[in-house]
């Protein structure tokens, strides 16, 4: 493609980007402690700020604090499991259109995530609720990678808290590519 | 493991290295930070379903990537740290046999009388390259 050659799959997605990529969404469940306990024994964090209520009160969080880097876990969705596999491994029946899927139909199927940058406003705890809502801040011109041809595609992911509060931030990006440009030439094992 | 003591407060200079640690990386620690963390992604648990996705094997989710980095760093900075941030580029997959090496580093710090922030370079590596390279900020109290 020369630089003069008009990306059509590009102008046909650039609709998405500055916009919500989907509903707004509640966190399943509250900041709890049973999924903290899950979390620090599946990483075996000892950082007591967590679970040890006399050793969180003594220092400056002043009580017990959910990991920050739970952050994303609290929102993620309740799964469909039965056919999860089929769904490429997405969580539940996506049906709202968003650029993910317009990328698929035209081709670009593959998904490799690139980045992620995680802010964190305050320590969660026990007890808050977040609400949380994506929107599609840009999508790049057609680039060829050593995955071969494809967009990368950033969202950003804003969690309130009960209050409405800012809590956190995520930054995302993926890169969305087509498998049949791949340069196998290049590809050195890694995914 | 390799957990040293914490900095005293600000008591850390720019150049200062974190203890290295060595995660000794099995299948079932991958599948267990993929469930705590709600990520059912059959990639990070189902090993057929990764091959089939071209990957050697299950490999771990960003979420566990992003805990373990943030483990990394409050082993060494100490129940008083405060992350401010957690910004990383994905590379290489973390899969299972293969051990993830977490190095760091102390790039800056600013006092503002109060408390310090400081912001630390991290890379998790394993023998296919860089997993996980970045930042994160944090603040530790002052006194």
């Amino acid at each position: 493609m020369t630089a003069v050659e008009r990306d059509e799959v590009r102008a046909r997605v650039d609709k998405y980007v500055g916009r919500p990529m989907g509903p707004p969404s509640v966190a399943p469940d509250p900041v709890n402690v049973p999924m903290i306990r899950h979390w620090v024994v599946a990483l075996d964090d000892r950082n007591p700020i967590y679970l040890d209520e006399q050793a969180a009160a003594a220092t400056r969080h002043g009580g017990l604090v959910a990991p920050p880097a739970m952050l994303q876990t609290w929102g993620m969705p309740s799964p469909k499991i039965e056919g999860i596999a089929e769904r490429g491994g997405s969580p539940v029946d996506i049906t709202n259109d968003n650029v993910v899927r317009a990328l698929d139909k035209e081709g670009f199927t593959g998904t490799l995530a690139t980045n992620s940058e995680l802010e964190f406003v305050r320590y969660l705890r026990p007890g808050d609720q977040l609400r949380i809502s994506n929107e599609l801040e840009s999508i790049s011109n057609r680039k060829t990678t050593g995955l071969g041809q494809g967009y990368f595609v950033t969202w950003i992911t804003t969690y309130r808290d009960q209050d409405g509060e800012l809590v956190g931030r995520q930054l995302f990006r993926i890169f969305k590519f087509d498998p049949s440009t791949i340069d196998l030439s290049k590809l050195k094992g890694a995914s | 493991m390799s957990t040293s003591a914490s900095p005293k407060s600000c008591d850390v200079k720019v150049g200062d290295e974190l203890p290295p640690f060595e995660l000794g990386l099995t299948s079932t620690m991958i599948v267990a930070g993929a469930i705590a963390s709600r990520d059912f992604m059959p990639a990070h648990h189902d090993p057929d379903f990764a091959k089939g996705q071209g990957a050697p094997d299950i490999f771990m989710n960003i979420l566990t990537t992003n805990g373990y980095v943030a483990r990394f760093v409050t082993d060494w900075a100490g129940p008083e740290a405060m992350l401010k941030n957690i910004k990383i580029r994905l590379g290489a997959p973390a899969v299972p046999g293969k051990p993830l090496r977490f190095t760091g580093q102390v790039a800056s710090k600013e006092d503002d009388g109060k408390e310090c922030v400081l912001e630390l370079t991290v890379r998790a590596a394993n023998d296919l390259g860089d997993h996980a390279t970045g930042t994160v900020t944090l603040t530790l109290p002052r006194s």
